[in-house]
């Protein structure tokens, strides 16, 4: 290894809890170095901070020696930087070349010098294998990984000394990501250390000299990617070694029974489903009193999937039946969905849950309203003070009054009013996205024992979550998606972290 | 339930002390004539308000109200004079034209997904060609009977009118707090997407706010008519931007979710109050225009401080 570019020393980060902690690295120039973790383990607040989008709370990064503290991103591209971000940083409306040149459009004197923007666009096209298109093509034309070549582009356009690249590969073919990968190993044989965040554990190994793996903030290991195999990996990233017998202890430290399905009913049906994101039929069962997981990692269609059974996407074949009863009921959009018994509590509590300015009542009540009023959809207030109070009582939402608005309680106290709104609609199906996101560890336990509560009660529920530990602890069965298909069903005695993250990887570990 | 208090409060004290203001400042302003004179003025403006009112609530706006309503009267005055309908005939026929245009902008905003915004202002030009097409350009001059319901009533000194407008200033109020339509238009102004999720089919309700609006235009038309005897293909010209004046200043948000129909009834109140008694005091129409015109922003600017002040 040449002359050390990049130092970090001691690096730390908090939220609500340590996302980061004591994070030392060397790397050298003309290093590729792989960073690799599960979901939440820290790798894009490490990203973040390095380039300059979060402060860090302690800690020092030097770059060549020099003391280096960014404070936003034009410091870090000025340091050197250069990013392609896994949310891509593109604007739908503009060019392929404006996009790629945006941070240093060539102008003469106060215009755009266009011929010279698509001179040096087509350059950089060439180099990530876009030069068959024009660029002056509008960007809302391309596939998603074309988009990803063009986000890739961009971050080539700059000189730099330091490239992070967050899964620069997640759309691409085989084909391309090879291009990709010689392209990088250019890049690093000129000096510039490149810093490669990939699901792609295979690419991870074939690509980067080296490889440190994030667990829960801290890093586990750094090894030269020539001693690792897409196994020691996964071990590492999940914390227990591949031959232990797998189930944690945290499912027996439950203290809630689980119940032998004796006989067992079948409450919500899925059949060969298939949206614009989900390109692959997926079939699955879920049964009465049932907790069924989905897990996988960013990017895999969990969301989405629940999203389509929900009815608030588009279907482009199969469907959803709800069984209730005897009958059976197509859903194909959410008001159909509610009607007949399923909720659903989406992912972003703030755009897609609460309703900012309005009562707690209101927030509380609005997926019942049958409920409270008379047959003339005159609402009873009595009715709704009556309500809203039992739900609050019965799920210990910290407030003053049912009346006050949702905006003053904490992300705890307005998820569980989120979850709330389909008990008083007695909802027989609940689909959640990232129940305890954003919600503090107290919350969150008090969120598993109702939601817990809740199944013993007969009521079924499908959860997404990117913490496999929650999954684990809350769910019966646990579906698992890698790379918008199903690839794995696991039973609560069959399955292990390990066991889960390795079929999450699958879709990306061509070779096991 | 204290702050929603205090905040009606607010506007209603608002509109004491622009009141008091002008009793001691202009001569003749505090009198029985005076009010009864601007009272019977308001009915139009109030009707067109509480549509707006709802509108603006369920997160979209109503820019076709003024011409809908200029429909309404030119309907109203071929159907009694050419076709020689009686009048109560006449009457329903402008509120059906009403209900019709609402539909047709509520079908194409609602359903659709067309932008409301553009959809009624299309609407807006539509409304004002057809009310001169009905009309042959023409004031059509209906007569004294159709006056009768805008004339103040001996002893209470208010018309039919307005005693009917405050009635369903009345009813919006009840549908808007009391039931489970008016919970759902505050839902979608709030967050249409939670509000989907939340299982509201939110297509119809767009849709039905604003067939109300358009039938209210039309009720509007009815009431411009009657106040002035004759149906004018030019009348309404603007009275989209007084009523959502009025409900600003009456604490509607533009951003939907937030509003009260007796706040843009006050509204109301505190445009025509002003504009009276500045006219008493003998300002002139530009200076007129430019103080309501300050009014408005200011409301604006006093719901945002207290509205920041109650997230706080």
């Amino acid at each position: 290894m040449t002359a050390t570019r990049l130092e970090i020393r001691g690096l730390g980060k908090s939220f609500a809890s340590s996302v980061l902690r004591d994070i030392d690295l060397q790397l050298g120039s003309g290093e590729i170095h792989g960073l690799v973790g599960e979901n939440g383990a820290g790798k894009s607040t490490l990203i973040n901070i390095l380039s300059g989008l979060l402060p860090r709370d302690c800690g020092e990064l030097y770059v060549d020696g020099k003391l280096y503290s960014p404070s936003n991103m034009q410091n870090a591209m000025q340091s050197g930087f250069s990013l392609a971000a896994q949310e891509l940083s593109l604007i739908e409306n503009l060019s392929i070349a404006e996009n790629i040149l945006i941070r240093a459009l060539p102008k003469r004197t106060l215009l755009l010098d266009y011929p010279e923007i698509y001179r040096r666009s087509k350059e950089l096209q060439a180099l990530v294998g876009l030069d068959q298109l024009e660029p002056n093509t509008p960007l809302s034309e391309l596939s998603l990984a074309q988009k990803q070549l063009v986000e890739l582009a961009k971050a080539l356009a700059l000189p730099s000394r330091i490239l992070i690249l967050d899964e620069p590969t997640a759309a691409l073919s085989n084909h391309q990501v090879g291009q990709v990968h010689a392209l990088i190993r250019e890049r690093a044989l000129t000096g510039c250390l490149v810093l490669y965040v990939s699901h792609r554990l295979d690419d991870v190994l074939n690509l980067c000299d080296r490889v440190s793996i994030l667990r829960d903030g801290v890093i586990v290991s750094t090894s030269e990617s020539s001693a690792l195999t897409t196994d020691t990996l996964i071990s590492g990233m999940s914390g227990k070694a591949l031959q232990s017998n797998g189930l944690t202890d945290k499912s027996e430290t439950c203290s809630h029974e689980r119940r032998e399905f004796v006989e067992r009913k079948p409450r919500l049906k899925v059949k060969n489903l298939t949206t614009a994101d989900l390109p692959h039929p997926i079939s699955f069962t879920c049964f009465e009193g049932e907790v069924l997981g989905i897990a996988g990692l960013a990017g895999a269609g969990r969301s989405e999937l629940l999203a389509a059974v929900y009815g608030l996407s588009a279907k482009s074949s199969g469907g959803v039946t709800l069984i209730d009863g005897e009958e059976e009921i197509a859903i194909n959009a959410p008001h159909q969905a509610v009607k007949h018994g399923i909720g659903f509590v989406a992912e972003d509590r703030k755009t897609q849950g609460i309703f900012t300015q309005q009562s707690l009542a209101m927030n509380g009540t609005i997926t019942g309203l049958q409920k409270i009023s008379n047959a003339w959809g005159w609402l009873l207030s009595d009715r709704e003070r009556e309500c809203t109070q039992s739900l609050i009582d019965r799920l210990l939402v910290k407030c003053d009054d049912v009346k006050q608005t949702i905006d003053r309680l904490s992300g705890g106290n307005q998820q569980k009013l989120l979850i709330g709104r389909w008990i008083h609609s007695e909802a027989s199906v609940i689909l959640l996205d990232e129940p305890t996101r954003g919600v503090d560890v107290g919350a969150k336990q008090n969120i598993y024992d109702q939601l817990l509560n809740l199944r013993d009660m007969g009521t079924s529920m499908m959860v997404v979550s990117s913490e496999l530990d929650e999954l684990m602890t809350l769910c019966d069965r646990i579906l698992v998606l890698s790379d918008r298909k199903l690839v794995g069903v696991f039973d609560r005695d069959e399955w292990s972290q390990e066991a889960l993250l390795a079929a999450a990887f699958s879709a990306h570990t061509s070779l096991s | 339930m204290l702050r929603r208090i205090l905040e009606q409060y607010f506007i209603f004290i608002s509109l004491l002390l622009l009141v008091v203001f002008f009793s001691f400042t202009a001569n003749n302003f505090f009198s029985f004539s005076t009010f009864s004179t601007l009272l019977n003025q308001l009915p139009a403006l109030t009707v067109v308000t509480i549509g707006m009112t709802l509108v603006l609530i369920s997160g979209g706006i109503d820019l076709s109200v003024g011409s809908v309503a200029a429909l309404s009267g030119g309907v109203i005055g071929i159907a009694s004079t050419l076709l020689d309908l009686p009048l109560p005939i006449a009457g329903l026929m402008g509120v059906a034209a009403g209900l019709l245009a609402g539909t047709l902008s509520g079908w194409l905003g609602g359903y659709c997904g067309l932008p409301v915004f553009i959809v009624t202002l299309g609407m807006l030009e539509a409304a004002r060609g057809m009310a001169y097409l009905t009309t042959n350009s023409q004031t059509v001059y209906i007569g004294a009977n159709i006056q009768k319901l805008a004339l103040p009533l001996p002893y209470i000194g208010v018309s039919a009118s307005f005693l009917f407008a405050i009635g369903l200033v009345l009813v919006a109020h009840l549908l808007l707090t009391r039931t489970v339509f008016g919970r759902y238009l505050v839902a979608i102004g709030t967050n249409a997407k939670a509000a989907r999720i939340s299982g509201i089919d939110i297509k119809p309700y767009m849709m039905s706010v604003l067939v109300i609006s358009g039938g209210l235009a039309g009720v509007a038309g009815l009431m411009n008519t009657a106040y002035l005897g004759s149906a004018d293909p030019n009348a309404g010209m603007g009275l989209e931007l007084a009523a959502i004046a009025a409900a600003v200043i009456g604490g509607t948000s533009l951003m939907g979710g937030r509003g009260s129909i007796i706040g843009a009834f006050i509204g109301v109140l505190i445009i025509s109050v002003l504009q009276n008694g500045l006219a008493q005091l003998g300002v002139t129409e530009p200076i007129k225009r430019l103080i309501t015109g300050a009014v408005i922003i200011l409301a604006v600017c006093i719901d945002r401080w207290r509205s920041g002040a109650a997230v706080e």
